[in-house]
C-alpha cells in the first residue's frame, strides 16, 4: 500500500484551495451576528478563487503530462485544467454580481449564498477533473444539491419556492436515469474507471451485449441532458431561471451547463469514440458504432434543442425566461461539435463555452443592473436604457449580437467554427438547423435591442451603476470584443493547452 | 454468462411474485382454516409494548423529528466510517489520523451549523 501522505498532493490546490475558503467562510458566518454585513464573504471568495486560478494557470502544460490521485479518481489533465479556468473566471464574476445584488429583505441568510456558490463551484471542478464514474456523479450532486438550495434563496418567494422544487424533481429523476445507465456500462465492464471502461467496452459491443451499450449510453445522455438542459429534459430551465435570484440563474447558466458538458464530453469522447476505431473479430473489419448511431442521435438532440429553444424564446415576455431558453438554444449549438466529431471539437466546444461565459454573464450583469432599478423583470424594463445609460446600452448591444452569433463578436467566432466543423464531417442539415434557428433568433434578441434604443423609457434619469459591476461589464464586454476581432489568440491558446490525448491516458502518480 | 445475465430478471421475477403471494397466502388464505378463533377484549387491543394504549395510532409528528432524524443520520454514518477505521488503525499509516480529523471536523462545523440555526431546541 502506498503511503498516501506521499501523493502529490498539490495537484488538489486549487480545490483545496476553494474548500478551505468555504468552511473558513461557512464557520464565520455562524459566528457573526445577525446584522453583521456579509459582502465581506464575498470579496474574501473572490480572492480565495483568483489564488485557485493562479494554481490552475499553473497545472497547464504540465510537464509530466497527465498526473493522477487515488486510481484516477482525480486527475490533473489539460481537458480539466482549461474547464476549470472557465468555472473559476464565470464563478468570480458571479460573485461580484451576487455581492451586488443581494438584498437582506429578499435574502434573509446572504452567507450561505457565499459558500453555496463555493461549494457548486467545488462540484463543477470535481466533475473537470476524474476519469471515474463515482467521483464524477459525487461532483455532479454537489453542484446539484447547492444550486437546489441557491434557487430556494428568496426564502418568501413563491416563484423562488417554485423554482427551487422543479429544480429538485427534476434533478433527482434524471440523477437517478444517468445512475441507471452507468450501472449497465458497469456491470459489462466491471470498472467504474472510464478509461479502462473504454478499453473493455468493444468487447461487450462485438459480443452480444450490444442492447445494454446502446441502453446505458441512452440513458447517461438523458440524465445529463438536464444539467445542459437540452431536449428531452430542458423544461424546467425557464420555470428555475426566472424563480432563481438573478446572480444564481448566471451561475446555472453558465458554470453550471459547462459543468455538464466537461462530463458529456469526457465521458462520451473517452467512452464511445474508441469504439469508432475497433475491429470486428468475425468480420475483421472497422465497426462504426459512435460515429453512425450515437452520433446521429446526438445530432437529432442538438437539432431538436437548436428548434425548440430558440423558437419559444419568440413569446417571452419575462427577459430571464427567454434567456433561459436562449441558454437552451445556445446547449444546442454546442452539442453540435459533439455530433460531428473531429479533431478539434473539443476545442471549438471549449472556445465557444469561453466566448458564451463572456456574453452570458455580460447579459446577465445588465440584466441584473436594469431589473433592480425597474422592480420588474419584463422585458420593456429595457425600454430606452441607451438614453439613460450610453455605455450600458452599446455593451448589451455587443452581448446580445454575440449571442446571435453576428461578427466582430466572440460568439460569431465560436458558431462559425461549429458551423464549418459540422460542414466538414458532412452534416449538411445539421449545419443548415442551426443556420436557420439562428436567423429565428435574431427577432428576440433584437426585440431587446429595439426596447434600448427606440422606446421611450419611463424615466429618462441616467442609470447608476455599481463600481464593481462596471468592472464586470467591462470585462465580458472586451472580452467578447477582443475574442471577436483577434480570435487567434484565443483558439491558439486552447490549442496549445489542451492535448486531447490526455483523455485517453491514463497518465501517471508520483 | 449470457443466459445468466438475460435469465437473472426470470429469476427475480419468480421472487418477486412468491413475495407477494406468500404474506396473501398466509394472512387471508390459509391462515383462517389453520388458526383458532377466539378473540378476547385484551388480544384485540393494540400492542404497545405491554403498557395500556393510549390514544389515536394516526398520531400527527412534529415537523422537527425530520431535522433531528437527519441530524442522527448524519452522526451514524460518521460511526461506519470511524469504526473499521479504529479496527484498522494499527495498519494505517499517520495519514490515515490527518484525514480522519479533517472529516470529524467537518461534521462538527455541520453540528455547529444546525446548533446554531436552532436545530437542537425544541421551541
Amino acid at each position: 500500500m502506498t503511503d498516501l501522505l506521499h501523493l502529490n498532493w498539490g495537484l488538489l490546490a486549487p480545490e483545496l484551495t476553494i474548500v478551505i475558503i468555504a468552511t473558513v467562510i461557512t464557520v464565520a458566518d455562524l459566528v457573526m451576528n445577525d446584522k453583521g454585513d456579509r459582502r465581506v464573504f464575498g470579496w474574501i471568495s473572490v480572492i480565495g478563487i483568483i489564488i485557485a486560478i493562479y494554481f490552475t494557470v499553473n497545472q497547464l502544460n504540465n510537464p509530466n503530462g497527465v498526473e493522477y490521485l487515488l486510481n484516477n479518481t482525480y486527475r490533473v489533465d489539460s481537458f480539466g485544467s482549461l474547464f476549470k479556468l472557465i468555472f473559476l473566471v464565470g464563478t468570480g464574476l458571479v460573485f461580484i454580481m451576487a455581492i451586488n445584488y443581494i438584498d437582506k429583505k429578499e435574502i434573509k441568510y446572504d452567507g450561505e449564498m457565499y459558500y453555496l456558490l463555493l461549494t457548486a463551484l467545488l462540484g463543477a471542478m470535481m466533475m473537470a477533473s476524474s476519469a471515474d464514474l463515482i467521483t464524477l456523479y459525487i461532483g455532479l450532486e454537489l453542484l446539484s444539491i447547492s444550486s437546489y438550495i441557491m434557487a430556494g434563496m428568496k426564502k418568501n418567494n413563491l416563484k423562488s419556492n417554485e423554482a427551487a422544487y422543479k429544480y429538485v424533481i427534476i434533478g433527482g429523476v434524471s440523477s437517478a436515469i444517468f445512475l441507471y445507465g452507468a450501472s449497465y456500462i458497469y456491470g459489462l465492464t466491471g470498472t467504474s474507471n472510464i478509461i479502462e471502461m473504454a478499453s473493455r467496452l468493444p468487447n461487450a459491443y462485438h459480443g452480444d451485449y450490444k442492447f445494454y451499450v446502446y441502453l446505458g449510453s441512452f440513458m447517461m445522455l438523458v440524465g445529463l441532458a438536464y444539467k445542459i438542459s437540452v431536449v428531452p429534459n430542458y423544461m424546467w430551465a425557464p420555470d428555475v431561471y426566472e424563480g432563481a435570484p438573478t446572480p444564481i440563474t448566471a451561475f446555472l447558466s453558465v458554470i453550471s451547463k459547462a459543468a455538464g458538458f466537461a462530463i458529456i464530453t469526457r465521458i462520451f469522447v473517452t467512452l464511445f469514440v474508441p469504439l469508432v476505431i475497433a475491429v470486428d473479430p468475425k468480420t475483421n473489419q472497422q465497426m462504426t458504432f459512435f460515429s453512425h448511431e450515437l452520433a446521429l442521435y446526438l445530432a437529432v438532440i442538438a437539432a431538436l434543442t437548436m428548434i425548440v429553444g430558440n423558437t419559444m424564446a419568440l413569446r417571452q415576455t419575462n427577459v430571464k425566461r427567454l434567456l433561459a431558453l436562449s441558454s437552451v438554444a445556445q446547449a444546442g449549438y454546442i452539442l453540435v461539435p459533439l455530433a460531428t466529431l473531429t479533431v478539434v471539437s473539443v476545442n471549438n466546444i471549449i472556445f465557444y463555452l469561453m466566448a458564451y461565459l463572456l456574453m452570458n454573464i455580460g447579459v446577465f450583469t445588465v440584466v441584473t443592473i436594469v431589473n433592480k432599478d425597474a422592480g420588474t423583470e419584463d422585458i420593456r424594463s429595457f425600454a430606452g436604457l441607451y438614453h439613460r445609460s450610453p455605455l450600458l446600452g452599446v455593451a448589451m448591444t455587443f452581448f446580445l449580437m454575440s449571442l446571435a452569433g453576428l461578427p466582430i463578436t466572440a460568439g460569431f467566432i465560436g458558431k462559425f467554427n461549429i458551423f464549418v466543423g459540422a460542414l466538414i464531417e458532412d452534416a449538411y442539415w445539421l449545419a443548415g438547423v442551426m443556420l436557420l434557428t439562428s436567423v429565428i433568433s435574431y427577432f428576440y434578441y433584437f426585440n431587446i435591442v429595439r426596447q434600448m434604443y427606440m422606446r421611450p423609457g419611463h424615466t429618462e434619469a441616467p442609470l447608476r451603476v455599481a463600481y464593481s459591476l462596471q468592472l464586470v461589464i467591462l470585462l465580458t464586454f472586451l472580452g467578447t470584443v477582443l475574442i471577436g476581432l483577434l480570435p487567434n489568440v484565443a483558439l491558439d491558446f486552447i490549442a496549445n493547452n489542451l492535448n486531447i490525448n490526455d483523455m485517453f491516458n491514463l497518465g501517471i502518480t508520483k | 454468462m449470457d443466459q445468466i445475465y438475460n435469465n437473472s430478471y426470470l429469476f427475480m421475477a419468480i421472487f418477486l411474485l412468491l413475495g407477494i403471494f406468500l404474506p396473501f397466502a398466509t394472512i387471508w388464505v390459509i391462515g383462517p382454516f389453520l388458526r383458532p378463533h377466539n378473540p378476547t377484549k385484551e388480544k384485540i387491543s393494540t400492542y404497545e409494548s405491554g403498557v395500556e394504549p393510549t390514544g389515536d395510532a394516526m398520531v400527527q409528528f412534529n415537523v422537527r423529528y425530520y431535522l433531528f432524524a437527519l441530524l442522527f443520520v448524519i452522526f451514524d454514518v460518521e460511526t461506519v466510517f470511524l469504526y473499521p477505521w479504529a479496527v484498522a488503525y494499527d495498519n494505517l499509516s499517520s495519514f490515515a489520523l490527518i484525514e480522519m480529523v479533517i472529516f470529524v471536523f467537518m461534521l462538527a462545523v455541520g453540528l455547529a451549523y444546525a446548533w446554531k440555526k436552532k436545530v437542537l431546541t425544541w421551541d
